[in-house]
């Protein structure tokens, strides 16, 4: 990332930037809208004297993460037009270290989805195969990374939808534990699953990034700090000893893409010679967290998305005659297919009659897999699964319809679940296209994670695409 | 027999600074959208965070009406839409609301009940939408302002109680400081539900009733439900479940259709905001702040202070005006001329000012020394109430204000005695007079005094000092007729007479050791029966102006029997607390003639006389060497013990802290015959009986009587049965037309209206119970509290509050 | 689920569908709650749901106004206003 930091005091170096990312993204389109110039003069407002950690960075933000003066759409004809009025809180914090916005990037809508082609404004195409989906929901974000646009970017992580892109894109994605970055200013799906996260190329950066943007906010009283609530407990003691890797029986279960399976088996053998103990766990719930997580997740986005209804802001349907007219109109034409789907799976299990066979039930079995991951962090440090079970698919894929992209969400979701800190991160290429895998830690244990991460990193070093745009500065990374 | 039940559901904005979930001010009446934020406006990526003064004033009011909290207290998303909900979800409690099973104490028309108190839970506030012509318009800055519900259980029966159980409601918040209580800008509001049953049956079909933005609303609307549902059941309908609205032009409560689906809010667990567990820390902290409640506080001013429960309902009403009394009292002022003051002159001069008493001139201190100066007598009442006028005027310290103008007056005793003896030693031909045993010179005496001293001298202090020095006791008697001073006509009847003559035969018979001095004066040579306005408006004012001079030892009264109880009932109601003995005589035969003879009327009256050297103040009926209570009197038999008292535990002469005669503002006889005759016009005694029928009160109504006192069977019942002999349609009409009915019994015993069901039902219908009063203190208590108040409002509340001075 | 669920749930949640839209979105949610059914075979009699994914002490926001926010920008995005009033269509 230190390549990065004279991009802002050379504007020569600026410009051929700005050209580069946009003549590149032309062929990716990662960004929804780039305005490096606009950020530059948004983090130059909020700035005092003093020198940030990450001054003159520039970033990509997802865009259902507002951004002040920019666009917030979401990915949604609904909010095409919409513009924030304030910034999240973790963008506040990097713009108060000196980072800037570059832009906002492509995502499925609302972050309902794990291809991005639910974006109703374009899709973006994987900087490995232009004939390959980046994976979503924060495809965008997960595309501009990879190509080099940008040393990191945010995105949001409901399911996996941090994860699972910066795994389809070969870079490094990290949901953190629920909480610890502040929700405010993430445009809601499923609040209480998800948490911003940090798509990044090298480990550091994305170390780096977290420590900004980590800890307990004012404006969202679901945030947390390990020292607050039941964390923190498992802290020390542990430190010199061997770390080990629980790897769960019930994969086996599960149907995952032989080439995947077979990298899992060399990342084992490597985090072995590395000094890692590998050890077999249970999480017997295994089978039972995408339903949980659909149930929750959907009823969740039903209330979420109910403010979008054309009357304080966003797209309205002028031919209306009444407000409930205006509601019911607006909301058919500004949602998406994907987007009304979970909308009406949401209000249907919340239903009166219905609420406790589904939704209760799916909170009270949300409530045994947290107790599954309890109970096997008592024998491990780490819990590694595959991060998706297939290998980044091409568009319009008719085995991966939007069914079976649900059912995929298996190894990822579970963290959301369980609000556990979990990373992607790249472990091979398999016919050019990048396959990565999942560290699980407990509460607040990021660093755990990202240590194993950093000496993975040297056995298997982050792989660059031909679609990149190499380091700004000198063009030598 | 049909039984409703009221249950109520009422919202209050809290006062916090901001609004429950954003730091938006939560201000009113400011310009439209000027109090948003992207929080309160639902934008997307925001979030919601709770105000930790919100959350507290909720368990502030929970903890007040005993509510059980949760162990967490957990905010929902309670989902609909609507244009004027910016998330089309409110942030609402469900599960787990912030209190439940609490209850609240009510008293109405002297009956208590514990109203359940279901649940007290935290919400925000949807923003405001305005129709106009075909678009509306929507303002935002009350969206997300805090709102409290509480939710009763159905425990109410009729409008009026549910309107009195808001009232205490209203104080209540008010007290705590959480809410100002205004129904009419909607800081409180009220929806009910109303089913009406079979008695025994349980609850009805549950109906809602929306839209009762006033006290009146709540009352008018809850009666006309009741009333809807008992036609449908007696007419062998049902009534349907479902949501009204009160039309406050039509009078009537008129079906809302909602759709089905509307009504399923699909709670659940709104996942941003942590459950809230309330610990012991944040328990203690609410604890603290929860003041004395006004009705706990009447009750300790009523037993501390001796205040009546008028005085006490009125110093309680705000709590800065009870504050203010008890910092007064605290520096030594008598409670009950403080609460007499407060309720009185005190309060015109804050109308008069458009002030509350706590941002008035008149301060705690200033007020007690005010009522100091006056207890000591170095100012009389007129020139306190001058005093009082130039403290909101000058505001200036009573001191100040006196030593200005001049007003003190010469209350030292050793001073006016040496004054007296100055004056007595120039005019020695008029002590000779009064030593003789006159009493005009008297006042002869005091009239050179206070020539001498430019009327600086305190009257009732000198007259004190008169008697004092002659040694004697001055009685006025006052004649009403009757028997007691009548004569015996040749055909045996009973004829008016001239009191002198048995006066004068007293004097010349009993010495009294000289001790007693007594002055006469007729107010009408009539019999018992033949008393009228006049004669009442006579012997008030006579006693009132007496009282107010402080020129006797005492009064007695001579009076026939016919209507004794009912004379001597109202004098009591008048003057409560008349600072002397008041006694009434009779006698049930006129004087003997012959010379030797003492007789019945002769041993009567000078019984009486001479009980006013040995008897505390308070008014007595003295009949045959037995005093009794001027309350509760019957006339039962002539002969010996021919009077009694009817439901007395013990004998009542006073009570201190009624409002009396003497505290009302005018003394002139034309007002108060006015009163008088206005009462009398307006009330109506019923004795209810077999074949008593409805219309026939009705038609008095239609006459103008508008207040009726009902002599109802045993223990309160009367006949409601669907017939032309129910009382209920009388009843109903004189709801409406805002008729008052006050129950007493037939029988010697107390009205105990929850014994019966049918008492119970005539308390449902609106009657008064009068406890254990018979009809005649019933309808003397009715003349006083006319001449006592100033509307009509404030003659029934005299009248429900009558009870608690009889002492049972 | 029937389809005339669908239309009530579609309701509910302010949608309104075509016929075509009606037909698609019932079988993918008949296809969801299908596969939910899954969740029938797991015991949940002694599990208290999570409503919250950890646990977390009282959070409270002191009582004090926040500086003013940029209320022009909020009306600005609104899609129709009269002087500062938002305006829907109320045609009786």
């Amino acid at each position: 990332m230190t390549n990065w930091k004279g991009i802002t005091s050379n504007d020569t170096e600026y410009e051929r930037w700005k050209r580069e990312v946009s003549e590149l993204d032309e062929e990716i389109k990662s960004f929804i809208q780039f305005d490096p110039d606009l950020g530059r003069k948004l983090t130059d407002s909020g700035r005092t004297g003093r020198e940030g950690m990450l001054e003159g960075i520039p970033f990509a933000v997802k865009d259902n993460i507002a951004v002040k003066s920019f666009k917030l759409t979401c990915g949604s004809e609904i909010l095409k037009e919409f513009t924030s009025t304030y910034n999240a809180t973790a963008v506040e914090k990097l713009i108060a270290e000196g980072a800037f916005v570059a832009g906002k990037t492509n995502l499925d809508e609302f972050g309902m989805g794990s291809s991005t082609e639910n974006s109703a404004f374009f899709n973006t195409r994987n900087p490995w195969n232009l004939a390959v989906v980046p994976g979503g929901s924060s495809g965008g974000s997960a595309a501009s990374v990879a190509a080099g646009m940008v040393p990191f970017a945010l995105g949001s992580d409901t399911g996996g939808s941090v994860r699972q892109p910066a795994s389809f894109c070969g870079v490094y994605g990290l949901k953190p534990t629920y909480g610890s970055v502040s929700r405010y200013g993430l445009v809601a799906y499923a609040s209480s699953l998800e948490v911003i996260g940090i798509l990044a190329r090298e480990i550091d950066t994305l170390e780096r990034v977290f420590e900004t943007i980590k800890g307990e906010d004012v404006m969202d009283q679901s945030s947390l700090s390990p020292d607050s609530g039941e964390s923190g407990k498992e802290k020390s003691g542990k430190e010199n000893r061997k770390k080990t890797i629980g790897i769960p029986e019930e994969l086996e279960n599960v149907d995952i893409d032989s080439e995947i399976r077979k990298s899992m088996e060399e990342s084992l053998v490597n985090f072995r010679k590395s000094g890692f103990d590998i050890r077999k766990i249970r999480i017997p719930t295994l089978e039972y967290v995408v339903s949980a997580y659909y149930v929750i997740a959907t009823a969740e986005a039903s209330a979420n998305l109910a403010r979008f209804d054309g009357i304080r802001y966003g797209y309205r349907d002028f031919s209306a005659e009444n407000p409930e007219e205006l509601m019911l109109l607006s909301r058919e034409k500004g949602f998406g297919e994907e987007v009304k789907l979970r909308i009406l799976l949401g209000t249907y299990v919340l239903r009166s009659g219905f609420q406790e066979q589904y939704y209760i039930r799916a909170q009270k079995i949300r409530t045994a897999i947290r107790n599954d991951f309890s109970r096997a962090f008592k024998d491990v440090d780490l819990i590694m699964m595959p991060v998706y079970p297939r290998l980044p698919f091409e568009f319009e894929n008719s085995e991966m319809d939007p069914f079976s992209q649900k059912l995929a969400d298996i190894f990822t979701c579970t963290a959301n679940l369980t609000g556990l800190p979990a990373l992607s991160f790249p472990i091979s290429l398999s016919s050019g296209l990048p396959i990565g895998m999942q560290l699980m830690a407990p509460p607040f244990e990021e660093r755990r994670i990202l240590e194993a991460a950093r000496l993975y990193g040297n056995i298997f070093p982050v792989p660059i695409p031909s679609r990149h745009l190499g380091s700004p500065i000198g063009k030598g990374e | 027999m049909f039984q409703s039940f009221i249950g109520l559901e009422i919202h209050i904005q809290l006062l916090t600074e901001t609004k429950v979930f954003c730091g938006c001010k939560a201000s009113f009446g400011d310009e439209p959208n000027t109090n948003i934020c992207p929080v309160c406006m639902g934008y997307p990526g925001v979030l919601p965070a709770l105000n930790e003064e919100a959350i507290r004033m909720a368990y502030v009011v929970a903890m007040a009406l005993n509510c059980e909290p949760n162990e967490y207290a957990i905010f929902e998303r309670k989902n609909y839409f609507y244009p004027d909900l910016p998330k089309n979800y409110q942030i609402s409690q469900f599960r787990s609301p912030v209190g439940r099973n609490g209850y609240l104490d009510l008293e109405y028309r002297q009956q208590k009940k514990r109203v359940r108190i279901r649940e007290v839970h935290l919400e925000e506030d949807a923003g405001k939408m305005i129709h106009a012509g075909d678009i509306s318009l929507l303002d935002f800055n009350r969206a997300g302002t805090p709102l409290l519900e509480i939710v009763t259980m159905p425990d109410l029966e009729v409008g009026e109680e549910a309107e009195a159980f808001l009232q205490n409601f209203r104080r209540i918040v008010r007290y705590l400081g959480v809410c100002d209580g205004n129904m009419e800008e909607g800081s409180l509001r009220c929806d009910a539900n109303v089913s009406v049953n079979l008695r025994g049956k349980g609850l009805g079909s549950k109906v809602e009733i929306k839209n009762l933005n006033s006290f009146k609303f709540v009352r008018k609307a809850l009666n006309f439900e009741i009333e809807r549902q008992t036609e449908i059941l007696e007419r062998g309908g049902s009534v349907t479940q479902e949501t009204r609205l009160w039309n406050e032009n039509r009078d009537l409560t008129e079906s809302m259709r909602v759709k089905e689906s509307e009504s399923d809010y699909r709670y659940f667990p709104d996942p941003d905001l942590p459950p809230f567990r309330p610990d012991e820390n944040f328990l203690k902290e609410v604890k603290e702040r929860l003041v004395e409640l006004p009705e706990e506080r009447k009750k300790r001013l009523m037993e501390k202070y001796g205040l009546s429960k008028l005085q006490a309902d009125f110093i309680c009403e705000e709590k800065e005006t009870a504050d203010f009394f008890e910092e007064t009292v605290n520096m030594g002022a008598d409670p009950r001329v403080a609460a007499i003051w407060l309720a009185s002159d005190v309060q015109k001069m804050l109308n008069k000012y458009q002030l509350s008493i706590s941002d008035s001139p008149l301060k705690a201190k200033r007020f007690a020394r005010l009522l100091e100066l006056l207890s000591a007598r170095k100012i009389h009442g007129k020139i306190a109430k001058q005093v009082l006028q130039s403290i909101f005027e000058e505001n200036r310290s009573p001191d100040e204000i006196i030593e200005k103008n001049g007003w003190e007056q010469i209350t030292d005793r050793s001073e006016i005695r040496k004054i007296l003896k100055e004056v007595a030693d120039k005019n020695p031909e008029i002590v000779k007079q009064i030593r003789s045993g006159e009493t005009k010179p008297v006042q002869y005496l005091i009239g050179l005094i206070m020539k001498e001293t430019a009327g600086r001298v305190e009257p009732g202090i000198l007259q004190e000092v008169i008697r004092e020095e002659f040694a004697f006791t001055l009685v006025r008697v006052i004649s009403m007729g009757g028997a007691i001073t009548g004569e015996v006509s040749e055909d045996g009847t009973i004829l008016p007479g001239d009191p002198a003559k048995l006066i004068s035969r007293i004097k010349e018979k009993t010495s009294f050791n000289g001790k007693i001095k007594i002055e006469e004066f007729s107010v009408n040579r009539i019999l018992s029966e033949e008393i009228n306005p006049e004669d009442w408006a006579v012997l008030i004012s006579t006693i009132a102006n007496h009282i107010q001079k402080g020129d006797t030892n005492g009064i007695v009264i001579a009076h026939g029997t016919d209507t004794l109880s009912y004379t001597a009932s109202l004098i009591f109601w008048l003057f409560p607390s008349p600072g002397i003995p008041i006694v009434f005589t009779a006698s049930y035969q006129p004087p003997a003639t012959k010379e030797d003879i003492r007789g019945e009327a002769f041993e009567n009256l000078s019984g009486a006389i001479s009980k006013i050297a040995t008897l505390g103040e308070g008014i007595y009926v003295y009949l045959d060497g037995k005093i009794l209570s001027p309350l509760n009197l019957k006339f039962e038999r002539i002969g010996t013990n021919g009077f009694t008292n009817w439901n007395l535990e013990k004998p009542v002469f006073s009570a201190k802290g009624m409002t009396s005669y003497l505290s009302t503002e005018n003394f002139s006889r034309d007002t108060l015959l006015g009163k008088i005759r206005e009462a009398q016009e307006r009330s109506f005694i019923i004795k209810v009986y077999p074949g008593l029928k409805g219309d026939t009160l009705i038609r008095l109504m239609d006459a103008g009587i508008r207040h009726f006192i009902l002599e109802v069977y045993d223990t309160g019942t009367a006949n409601l049965r669907e017939s032309p002999f129910s009382l209920r349609k009388a009843f109903n009409v004189g709801k409406e037309r805002g008729i008052n009915f006050y129950c007493t019994s037939q029988q010697r015993q107390n009205i105990d209206f929850s014994r019966y069901i049918t008492s119970h039902e005539l308390w449902k219908e609106g009657a008064i119970p009068m406890g254990a009063l018979t009809t005649e203190s019933v309808y003397t208590r009715l003349i006083a509290s006319y001449i006592l108040s100033q509307s009509e409002e404030e003659i029934v509340k005299i009248m429900e509050d009558t009870g608690a001075y009889t002492g049972f | 689920m029937e389809k005339r669920e669908i239309y009530t749930t579609a309701y509910m949640a302010r949608l309104s569908l075509n016929e075509d839209e009606a037909d698609k979105l019932e079988k993918a949610i008949s296809r969801m709650l299908e596969y939910f059914e899954k969740m029938k075979e797991i015991d949940v009699t002694n599990l208290e749901p999570t409503t919250h994914a950890l646990l977390k002490n009282n959070k409270l926001r002191p009582d004090i106004t926040a500086e003013n926010t940029d209320t022009g920008a909020i009306l600005d995005n609104a899609p129709e206003l009269e002087d500062r009033f938002i305006v829907t269509p109320n045609v009786l």
